[in-house]
């Protein structure tokens, strides 16, 4: 049967035929340019402290009630695209985990409402939309109605590679009155290798496709050249298609209700709104942390080790390296925020480069979740806090050579810190309930790829190819950390997403064909011990069939480090590791039905139920791109949240309901909070032994005043370990790097530990 | 509360209350039908051989499952590996049913307790793949051990769900076959539940729950409404007792499972606004209503409501097919309050509810609602609120406004009690425009219908901004729901996931065709076998199939309506007029722009519904009158209500005493003892011979 001849399904006549009239330059308001609007507005910000110099909000002080309404409409308008536009996307991140995020920016560039979806995009876009003006694509490259812009150069404005922007600039009679941005994280961008957040990449030429504040269409209609560059430069043509329409329609929706919205209050109004709204988003930051902070100093610090010596793949990566990420927060009584990083680590020859924007966009994803969640997000709480993310450092490397495909690794250990700062600000404050220890570092867990052979591949559509990529959004459930007086939520929580979701196996299956889960476990021992342990982390196994050249690798953060411990004696969440099996007899077990394993619990237990050629354990959970053949093994997990307070205060019984959970084991209890007693595992059922609990509990104590010493027999051996460089490879690289990266931060680190002016590491 | 509610041929109605009896429901059903028809002079047992039918629709298992309630004992075998599925939640079930602002704070998530203990939840090795082949044959000795092993724990009922059963069902099937073998053996009779037979749709958290629930909380319920039945056949019911579907039909209650009606109660006014589509030869129709605790929207677009799966119960994620709703959480019981930080009136979520507000002299509420603020500017009546039986005190109401809320604006309390009004109803107005442009199309393509206890009090607000065609208000408002229940059909649905791909230059259309033929003729038959049990004549039945479709490779579908071109069977021909359907549907919602027929096209689900016609209400049918304006026996007196910065001097009106043919004209209240309609200056409302407002601004 042949197509028939239906308009409807010519392919030609699929997009939008629309054709707009050009405007001349000056496009900004009331005849100025847009660099001349930036200026001003930068000028007035430093000038007054407040957004455009409103230190009113007039509009809102005259007719709140409108201006409110004003507010959850132009935010209704991005939900509402955002909704709408997702069910076109392809790929499952987009869909079941969300990863897909509008924003509205002023004419300037700064954002004024966000939907919900990733927040981690409030500010990026930002960024790029200020780069456009100051190289002047208004009289250049030309900024006209209908046409359509694309960034994803980290260094200009973006969070990592594969997360793609589009921008549409919406005018309304001449003049440009905001733009609409709408971000989607891809599945492959076409780097050096498959996968979502690579790990080889050393630098940006192995990252992959990168658009660079492009004009990639007109008129609404993507160019031509522009879709056969997206097309030919990733793995999966497809989904870059597909998301890429997702972005579009949903922008093209967003100017659609801007235009209605004008039309309604009047384009005076409008351009008022969106002044107010910013200001207004600086003026409730420095409220909120008034209301619920402590004035003071707060320092923590993060830490990201890279064991990479006998791992990465180019010479220049294969050493051990420990990052450095130390935070300052200094609040004042007027409720503002300092957020000071130096002494950070320099960037390095890996992918968790991070540039200040993604640094920036973290602490709004982050700042969302745990002070500003009831109050409005935008530039404006951006500019209600001064940061220093140290130019030249991993935070803000501001080089356009280096590799940022996975600055993720960066944002979570940094942002370990700035919990904890937060946190003890919570706690001063009497809000305990707020605390938040920390949380399991959502590393992402699977990536990677593999063909179908082509007796399955018949099974599927022509249209999707052979090749199906892995990367199941399932890590964004880990465990979060306790707070002050509760215990954290297991399985649930992803630092970057609010709204944390598994996702169906069935639903990820659709798209990772040749890759079959064979358990999705809530994994005992990964919660952070304390009084309040902290969220439970799971663990999953994969197996590989009916397909070919197939390579996998896990992103993960090894979880070893002071940054995930615990507060106020609580313990971090346990280590990650990875387990791979090739070579397997699975094939030959299920025919005989014969077990195969579902966890690996007891820890090491794996192989009792299967046997390869070749097993490797992985302590840190991290691996390069392995190989894999049809039924090898690939085990991974998630981790746990922190604890907060002393395990021996945590009460047996809640001990016992730990262990008939699987949260812990009963050895592991025994250990830990010294609660001794039976574990009939078939009824799961604990009975507690209340004598020699109290027995073991004392013994515990005592075995601790054993070990006690003093603070200054503690500084005195540290400090000798610090004087003769006691420490190892990763560490030294860490010193190295910060000794010369930041003068200031040296000479602190000399006061600190009484060493001589010309002491280096 | 047992509400019920009695409609006659010619839509007279009335309304019967009595407690809710929960260890026999059949009492407070009884009472509350008795308490109904004492208005006509009439009891239950006087007039129950002369009923066409009665529906029934309520929350027992709904409320069963939110106060943890149903029944436990449940047994579970699954993939072996995903026994903490029910747990783990997705994640989902952790922030699912919280607010805006709950959603991403992380402190408030927590995941709802499991309903099944993990111990009895068994694990047996097997893997079904996305295309349904079996890749790990299942192992019966597992099946056997677990099957022993659950009996032993002594469930009731062994729920059965494994990885992409909806694919392929053998390996459910073969659980089935053993334990039925083992109980055999041990001559037991516990049933086994599968849930490729239950709701074979994608997503196995969801499918399971959903099965789980079946036990749980709806199972529970079956005898009580057998009791039910039992009593008002008793009482001398000769016509079916059904039970309400949140789909969109009745159903008996020894249907094979009952999840469907679940939550129903809040979805009757969408089949009330299907029949008055019908009724009244009105394509799109939006069903607005307005309660004490949210604000529920359903648009009706050609005839059809759509409807989705993923919807949380009490949190838990399921598959129950729903009517789409969309709720927010301000209603006219919502609470009021100033967020100090950033100086602004945060409008609920929790409410009042059935409390009403501070105004409310007999409860003992301190935080100003929404109905705080109707009652400060003159919107209704304190002396007749619920027909007298909850006084109002104006005073209280101003008083704790201007407290509570304006001083802290430094604005004025009535200024302020209009203020919240405006953003209440703008916030519903948004809801309104957001829905219809989320299907693609704009408001004056649709009439607005408002119901329920506040829906005509705001219906002038909430419409203002927006150009609907017509904006009705029937004279039932505040019974609509019930009206509604009345109105749906008997039907039996069914959904099958199916995945069936159509290439991109039609060559395989004949087959598709062929496959959703096979498919529908099964789940025809499925809804003519129910039918017959419930002594319908299957003949009767008139069958009507959709489908969920995709391009190829999106991950989104959506519902085609395929009754048009379903003559028993489909051809490669009817597949190419419903893909120019789709195409059509797809561009309107999202955007043509978005299209992708390169790649082809899937065909995700068979929906089949066999529905049988049911008796319904007639509407009401009037002469109009000649004068325009209503009798004096209507007329009850004038009182100051406030509007756009003024003190108007309003008519009230008694609702019952306008004739149709009447027009309203604002600044004016119509009121009755369940609602208050309030026409504002310069509108007006017309009452037609159906005894339905139109709502009309004049000052435009």
């Amino acid at each position: 049967m042949s197509k028939p001849e239906s308009e409807l399904h010519d392919p030609e006549t699929t997009t939008r035929e629309r054709e707009f009239d050009d405007v001349e330059p000056p496009i900004g308001w009331d005849g100025q340019t847009l660099q001349e609007m930036l200026d001003e507005s930068e000028h007035l910000l430093e000038e007054t402290g407040h957004y455009r110099g409103l230190d009113e909000l007039e509009f809102k002080e005259q007719d709140p009630f409108q201006y409110e309404q004003m507010y959850s409409r132009l935010r209704g308008a991005l939900v509402s695209a955002r909704e709408t536009a997702l069910h076109v996307s392809a790929s499952p991140i987009v869909r079941e985990i969300g990863e897909l995020c509008f924003q509205i920016y002023t004419p300037e560039g700064d954002s004024v409402a966000v939907s919900t979806g990733i927040i981690v995009h409030v500010h990026t876009g930002s960024l790029a939309i200020k780069y456009m003006i100051e190289e002047d694509y208004e009289h250049g490259r030309g900024i006209q109605p209908g046409d359509v812009f694309c960034n994803n150069d980290n260094d200009l404005g973006n969070v990592h590679t594969t997360d793609v922007h589009t921008f549409v600039p919406i005018f309304y009679e001449d003049e440009l009155v905001a733009w609409a941005d709408g971000v989607t994280h891809e599945i492959d961008i076409g780097g050096m290798t498959r996968g979502h957040d690579q790990i080889a990449s050393t630098n940006r030429h192995e990252d992959g496709l990168y658009a660079t504040c492009e004009k990639i269409g007109e008129d609404d209609q993507l160019y031509q050249d522009w879709r056969d560059r997206g097309q030919r430069g990733v793995r999966t043509p497809m989904y870059w298609d597909l998301d890429e329409k997702c972005r579009l329609a949903g922008c093209h929706m967003i100017r659609e209700a801007i235009h209605e919205m004008i039309d309604e209050v009047g384009v005076d109004t409008f351009k008022q709104f969106l002044y107010e709204a910013v200001e207004e988003g600086r003026q409730i930051m420095e409220s909120r942390v008034k209301e619920r902070m402590f004035p003071g100093t707060y320092r923590e610090a993060g830490f990201h080790p890279i064991q990479w010596e006998d791992k990465a793949w180019q010479p220049g990566a294969q050493q051990n390296m420990m990052n450095h990420l130390p935070v300052e927060m200094t609040i004042d009584g007027d409720g503002e925020m300092e957020l000071d990083l130096e002494g950070a680590t320099p960037p390095g020859p890996h992918p968790f480069n991070c540039a200040e924007g993604s640094m920036e966009g973290a602490l709004w994803v982050y700042l969302t979740q745990s002070l500003l969640h009831d109050g409005k997000v935008n530039d404006g709480a951006n500019y209600a806090v001064d940061t220093n993310y140290p130019e030249g450092s991993v935070v803000n490397p501001q080089d356009p050579d280096r590799s940022y495909h996975t600055p993720w690794a960066t944002i979570f250990s940094t942002y370990l810190a700035v919990s904890k700062c937060l946190s003890n600000g919570f706690f001063s404050r009497g809000f305990r309930e707020e605390v938040i220890t920390g949380y399991g570092e959502p590393g992402d867990a699977l990536q990677g790829g593999g063909k179908l052979k082509d007796s399955v591949a018949d099974a599927i559509p022509d249209a999707l190819g052979d090749y199906w990529p892995v990367g199941p959004f399932d890590f964004s459930c880990q465990g979060l950390g306790a707070s002050a007086c509760r215990d954290g939520l297991d399985y649930g929580y992803a630092m970057f997403n609010p709204e944390a979701d598994l996702g169906d196996v069935e639903e990820w299956e659709q798209t990772q064909w040749g890759l079959l889960q064979l358990s999705r476990r809530v994994k005992p021992n990964t919660a952070g011990h304390g009084k309040y342990r902290g969220g439970s982390g799971w663990e999953g196994l994969h197996t590989v069939m009916g397909s070919e050249d197939v390579s996998m690798y896990a992103f993960s953060i090894p979880t070893v480090t002071w940054s995930s411990a615990g507060m106020s004696g609580g313990y971090p969440g346990g280590t990650s590791y990875s387990v791979r099996v090739h070579d397997t007899d699975l094939a030959e077990r299920a025919a005989a039905d014969e077990p195969y394993p579902l966890d690996d619990q007891p820890v090491g237990s794996l192989e009792d139920q299967i046997e390869g050629e070749e097993v490797i354990r992985d302590q840190d959970g991290m691996f390069f791109p392995e190989e894999f053949e049809n039924h090898d093994l690939l085990r991974y997990q998630t981790s746990g949240g922190p604890g907060w307070g002393d395990p021996l205060e945590r009460p047996p019984e809640k001990l016992k309901e730990d262990i008939e959970e699987d949260i812990f084991t009963p050895d592991i209890v025994e250990q830990v909070y010294g609660v001794v007693g039976d574990y009939d595992a078939n009824d799961r059922e604990f009975t507690i032994d209340e004598e020699a609990t109290e027995q073991r509990r004392q013994e515990i104590r005592e075995e601790r005043a054993e070990r006690t010493q003093s603070f200054d027999e503690f500084f005195d051996e540290e400090r000798e370990r610090v004087e003769e460089s006691d420490w190892n490879d990763g560490i030294q690289y860490m010193y190295d790097g910060v000794f010369e990266q930041s003068e200031e931060w040296a000479e602190e680190f000399r006061e600190f530990w009484d060493l001589d002016d010309d002491y280096s590491p | 509360m047992t509400d019920s509610f009695i409609v006659d041929e010619e839509a007279n109605y009335t309304v019967g209350k009595a407690q809710t009896t929960p260890d026999d429901e059949s009492v407070g059903v009884k009472k509350s039908f008795d308490n109904g028809l004492g208005y006509w002079g009439t009891s239950f047992s006087e007039s129950a051989a002369s009923l066409d039918g009665v529906v029934y629709a309520g929350t027992a298992m709904l409320n069963r499952l939110l106060e943890r309630e149903g029944e436990g004992n449940i047994g579970v075998i699954t993939t072996a590996g995903f026994e903490d599925h029910h747990r783990m939640g997705r994640g989902i079930a952790s922030w699912a049913d919280l607010s805006y602002s709950g959603r991403l704070h992380a402190r408030e998530h927590e995941h709802p307790d499991p309903l099944v203990p993990r111990e009895n939840i068994k694990g047996v090795r097997e893997r079904v793949n996305m295309l349904g082949a079996p890749v790990v044959s299942i192992y019966e000795d597992e099946i056997r051990e677990a099957v022993h092993d659950l009996l032993d724990r002594d469930v009731r009922v062994i729920a059965v769900c494994m990885i992409f059963s909806y694919a392929n069902p053998e390996h459910e099937q073969k659980v089935k076959e053993i334990a039925e073998e083992v109980k055999e053996e041990r001559n037991d009779d516990t049933p086994v539940w599968l849930s490729s037979e239950q709701n074979p749709v994608r997503g196995e958290t969801p499918r399971l729950n959903t099965l789980i629930l079946e036990a749980y909380a709806v199972e529970p319920s079956r005898e009580q409404l057998y009791s039910i039945e039992d009593k008002l056949q008793d009482e001398g019911l000769d016509s079916p007792f059904r039970v309400l579907t949140s789909s969109g039909g009745t159903i008996a209650p020894d249907h094979d499972w009952l999840a469907e009606t679940m939550l129903s109660g809040p979805i009757g006014g969408v089949f009330g606004g299907e029949f008055l589509t019908e009724k009244l030869g009105i394509d799109n129709l939006v069903c607005s209503d307005v309660g004490g605790t949210s604000f529920d929207v359903a648009l009706i677009t050609e005839g059809h409501y759509p409807t989705r799966w993923d919807q949380t119960l009490a949190q838990i994620p399921t598959n129950i097919p729903m009517t789409a709703l969309d709720s927010i959480g301000s209603g006219t019981g919502s609470y009021l309050r100033v967020d100090r930080a950033s100086n602004r009136i945060e409008i609920g979520p929790d409410s009042a509810g059935y409390l009403v507000g501070v105004s409310n002299e007999n409860a003992d509420v301190e935080t100003p609602t929404v109905t705080d603020c109707t009652a400060l500017l003159g919107y209704i009546n304190p002396d007749f609120f619920l027909g007298g039986d909850i006084p109002i005190d104006v005073d209280a109401a101003r008083e704790a406004i201007d407290e509570q809320l304006a001083s802290n604006l430094g604005e004025d309390p009535v200024e302020t009690a209009r203020g919240v009004l405006d953003i209440v109803e703008r916030d519903m107005a948004n809801e309104l425009r957001s829905m219809v442009h989320g299907l693609g199309y704009a408001p004056e393509n649709y009439n607005l219908i408002s119901y329920g206890g506040g829906g005509p009090l705001h219906a002038a607000g909430y419409t203002k901004p927006l150009n609907f065609k017509d904006v009705i208000v029937p004279d039932w408002a505040a019974a609509f729901s019930a009206f509604g229940t009345a109105c749906a059909d008997s039907a039996y649905r069914y959904d099958q996931s199916v995945d069936v791909i159509l290439q991109p230059d039609f060559s395989n259309a004949d087959q598709v065709a062929d496959t959703l033929t096979g498919v529908f003729h099964k789940v025809r038959d499925k809804a003519a076998d129910a039918f017959v049990r419930d002594g319908i004549d299957a003949d009767k039945m008139e069958f009507q199939p959709a489908v969920r479709a995709q391009y190829t490779g999106m991950l989104d579908d959506l519902e085609v309506e395929i009754e048009e071109f379903w003559d028993g069977r489909l051809s490669g021909e009817d597949i190419e007029q419903i893909i120019e359907k789709f195409e059509d549907e797809f561009g309107r919602v999202f955007q043509r722009a978005a299209r992708s027929p390169e790649n082809g096209y899937q065909f995700t689900v068979a929906i089949g519904e066999g529905v049988a016609p049911s008796p319904k209400p007639t509407l009401p049918n009037e002469d109009p009158v000649s004068s325009d304006t209503p009798p004096e026996q209507a007329h009850k007196g004038e009182r100051a209500i406030y509007w756009e910065g003024d003190w108007h001097d309003a008519n009230i009106w008694d609702m019952d005493h306008i004739q149709a043919g009447n027009v309203v004209e604002g600044p004016a209240v119509t009121e009755a003892p369940a609602t208050t309609m309030l026409v504002p200056p310069g509108f007006e409302a017309s009452l037609d011979h159906n005894r339905i407002y139109h709502l009309t601004q004049t000052n435009e």
